[in-house]
C-alpha cells in the first residue's frame, strides 16, 4: 500500500511509531495531487514549500521524542474559504486577488496543533454559491470518477482531493449541502455538524445563520477523528456553543434497536434508479440489523424548504459581501474617480455572474418595500421547519434520505436556468435551516445505469441537534457492512 | 411578481454593481424565477409564528468587550489596495 492510500489514522500513527516520516507522506500525497491535478483541478493552491517545512517540524518532534498529536503528519487540504495566515485565501473569486489573510481559522489552527500538514487549499464555487464547483473564477474541478461530470459543491474542491487520493481528510463547508452532496458526488463521507459545534472564525461568510465547517474522508473512523478535534467551543465565534461534549468514538453495534425514519412527502419524488435502489437496500440492512424503520411527516419541508432556505442565504450573502469594497484587501480599482465608481468597479468585475445574482435577489429581498413579505416571512416559515424536525425526532433517532435526487451531471450541463438547479437541493437545505447535523456516506456503485454506471451512490443521515457522533456511529456501522469506498484510480 | 429590467438595475446600483446588458437580461430572468420561488409563502398563514433563531442562542454570551492586542497590523496594512503611512487611501468621497 502506498503512503497516500493511508487513512488519517494510519498516517499518525505510523509517523508516531517511526515508521515513515511526516515528510515522506507529504512527499507522496504530494506526487499524487500533483499527478491528478491537472485532470482534476481540485486545488487553486497547492502549500508546497510551507506543507514540506510544517512535515519536517513533526518529525523533528518525533524524533526528539515528543508527541505531535493525534493528527501528527496527516497532510489535509482546506476550502479556500477558510483563512491561513499569510496564505493565500481566494474563495474562489476574483475580488479577494492575492489576498493572504493576516490571522488563521480556528479549525486550521486545532487541525495544525494537533499535528496535521497542509498540503493546499481547495477550488469552489465562488464565495460557496452553486453545487458544481463550477461557478469558481479559477475554473470548474472535475470528479474523478468521471472527469466529464461535475464533482458537487460547493466543496467540490476538497471532496474531489480526498476521493482521489491527495491527502486522507480535507475541510469543506456547508451552507445547504455543500459537503454532503459532493461526498456523496464523490464517493466518501462528508459531516455537516450541528450548527454551533465548529467554530466558524475565519471563514469567509456566505449565509452566516447557516454555514458550518466539516470533514470529508474516506473512512468514518477519520471523520470522527477530525470532529473530535474540531468540535470544541470558541470565544471568537459568538455562535460556538459551550459546554457540549460528544463522544466522537466509533463503537460497534449502534444500529441495534435505533429508530430510522423514512420521510413520508420524500416518497413520492423521482430518484435516479441507483439512488432509489440504495434506499431500499439501506433500509433493508437496518432492519437486518435490528433497528426499526419508521416513518415521520414533513410537509412544510418538502415544499416550502427550498424557497425558504434561498430567500435568507440570498438576504445574508448580500450583507455578508457588502464588505468587498475595494479598500481594505482584495481587488483594487486604481483611477476610480470617486468612491461610488471604486466600489462599483470593484465589485461588477471582481463578482461572478452567480454571485451578482444572489446578491441582487437578497437585496430585492430585504429593500424595505419587500422586507416584511419575503425576508421576514421567509424567517417564520423557517421557525415552522426547524419545529418540523423538532417533532419528527420526537418518534425517530434519525432520518434516512437520498443527498440528491440524480447522480453528477456532465460540467456545464446545468448553467443556464440557476434556480431550476435549486430544487435538486430539497434534501440537503433543510437540515442547514433547522441547523441539524447531516452525514453522507458511500453505498457503492451505480449498476447498469447507462453512462452513469460505476458512479458512487451516497446517502445521507439526519439527527437532532447535537447527535453527530450517533450519527457517526450509525455511519461507522454501516461501513462495516457496505465497506468503505476506495481511492478513484486516475 | 416580475420585475422589470430597469427596476433590477436600479437594484443592482444598490448593491454597488453595474450589469453589461447580457448580464442584466440573466439577473432579471434569475430574480423573476426566483420571486415565483419565494411567492410560495404566501400560502401560509404565519400569524403569530416567531422568526427563527437558535434555541442556544441565550447560551452563546458575547465576548466580554475589552480591547485586546491584535498583533497583525503590519499584515492587515500589506493587504490595504491602496495607502500612506498608515492610512487606508480611497478617492475622493464627496463627488462631484
Amino acid at each position: 500500500m502506498r503512503l497516500y492510500e493511508l487513512s488519517a489514522r494510519d498516517i499518525a500513527s505510523g509517523v508516531r511509531g517511526k515508521k515513515f516520516s511526516a515528510t515522506e507522506v507529504f512527499d507522496e500525497c504530494l506526487s499524487r495531487a500533483v499527478a491528478c491535478d491537472g485532470k482534476l483541478a481540485a486545488l487553486i493552491t497547492t502549500t508546497v514549500e510551507a506543507g514540506r517545512a510544517a512535515a519536517g517540524r513533526i518529525d523533528g518532534r518525533v524524533s526528539r521524542g515528543e508527541d505531535p498529536g493525534p493528527l501528527a503528519g496527516v497532510p489535509v487540504i482546506l476550502k479556500d474559504n477558510m483563512c491561513t495566515h499569510g496564505i493565500r485565501t481566494t474563495a474562489a473569486s476574483r475580488v479577494l486577488g492575492d489576498w493572504a489573510p493576516p490571522y488563521s481559522a480556528t479549525v486550521w489552527e486545532l487541525l495544525s496543533s494537533a499535528g496535521a500538514v497542509l498540503l493546499g487549499k481547495a477550488n469552489m464555487d465562488e464565495f460557496a454559491m452553486g453545487n458544481t464547483t463550477s461557478t469558481s473564477a479559477f475554473g470548474p474541478t472535475a470528479n474523478p470518477w468521471d472527469v466529464s461530470r461535475v464533482p458537487g459543491g460547493s466543496s467540490g474542491g476538497s471532496a474531489a482531493a480526498v476521493a482521489a487520493g491527495y491527502t486522507p481528510v480535507a475541510l469543506g463547508s456547508d451552507t445547504g449541502g455543500s459537503i454532503r452532496q459532493p461526498a456523496s458526488y464523490c464517493g466518501i463521507y462528508g459531516l455537516k455538524p450541528t450548527y454551533g459545534l465548529v467554530s466558524r472564525y475565519g471563514l469567509i461568510a456566505y449565509g452566516s445563520s447557516l454555514d458550518q465547517i466539516g470533514p470529508f474522508a474516506r473512512t468514518v473512523g477519520d471523520a470522527a477523528l477530525a470532529m473530535q478535534i474540531l468540535a470544541r467551543h470558541d470565544p471568537r465565534d459568538s455562535t460556538s456553543v459551550p459546554g457540549k461534549k460528544i463522544d466522537f468514538t466509533c463503537r460497534e453495534g449502534a444500529l441495534k434497536k435505533k429508530r430510522v425514519a423514512l420521510v413520508r412527502e420524500f416518497r413520492g419524488f423521482t430518484l435516479d434508479a441507483p439512488i432509489a435502489d440504495a434506499m431500499k437496500r439501506v433500509t433493508r440492512l437496518f432492519e437486518e440489523a435490528g433497528a426499526e424503520v419508521v416513518e415521520v411527516s414533513l410537509p412544510t419541508v418538502a415544499r416550502y424548504a427550498v424557497a425558504c432556505y434561498y430567500a435568507i442565504a440570498a438576504s445574508e450573502a448580500h450583507t455578508n459581501l457588502a464588505r468587498y469594497d475595494g479598500v481594505r484587501y482584495g481587488r483594487a480599482a486604481p483611477g476610480a474617480a470617486g468612491l461610488k465608481e471604486m466600489y462599483e468597479t470593484v465589485r461588477s468585475e471582481g463578482f461572478g455572474v452567480e454571485v451578482k445574482s444572489r446578491i441582487i435577489a437578497g437585496t430585492c429581498l430585504t429593500e424595505p418595500v419587500r422586507s416584511e413579505e419575503y425576508y421576514v416571512a421567509a424567517t417564520r416559515v423557517r421557525t415552522l421547519i426547524a419545529e418540523e424536525f423538532r417533532r419528527a425526532f420526537e418518534s425517530a433517532d434519525c432520518i434516512l434520505q437520498p443527498v440528491t435526487p440524480s447522480l453528477p451531471e456532465k460540467i456545464g450541463e446545468m448553467d443556464e436556468d440557476a434556480t431550476k438547479g435549486y430544487e435538486s437541493d430539497l434534501y440537503t437545505l433543510p437540515v442547514n435551516m433547522a441547523g441539524l447535523p447531516g452525514f453522507t456516506f458511500w453505498t457503492g456503485r451505480a449498476e447498469n445505469f447507462g453512462e452513469k454506471t460505476g458512479l458512487p451512490v451516497g446517502l445521507q443521515l439526519v439527527g437532532p441537534r447535537w447527535s453527530d457522533g450517533e450519527l457517526l456511529n450509525v455511519g461507522f456501522a454501516l461501513e462495516k457492512i457496505l465497506g468503505a469506498p476506495k481511492i478513484a484510480s486516475l | 411578481m416580475k420585475l422589470g429590467g430597469e427596476e433590477v438595475r436600479a437594484i443592482a446600483a444598490e448593491a454597488r454593481l453595474s450589469l453589461t446588458d447580457e448580464e442584466l437580461a440573466k439577473a432579471v430572468r434569475y430574480i423573476g424565477s426566483f420571486l415565483d420561488m419565494v411567492d410560495r409563502f404566501k400560502e401560509l398563514d404565519l400569524k403569530g409564528v416567531e422568526p427563527f433563531c437558535f434555541a442556544e442562542a441565550a447560551e452563546c454570551p458575547l465576548r466580554e468587550d475589552s480591547p485586546a492586542a491584535f498583533g497583525g497590523m503590519p499584515e492587515i496594512l500589506a493587504g490595504r489596495t491602496e495607502g500612506v503611512g498608515s492610512f487606508f487611501k480611497v478617492p475622493r468621497i464627496v463627488e462631484e
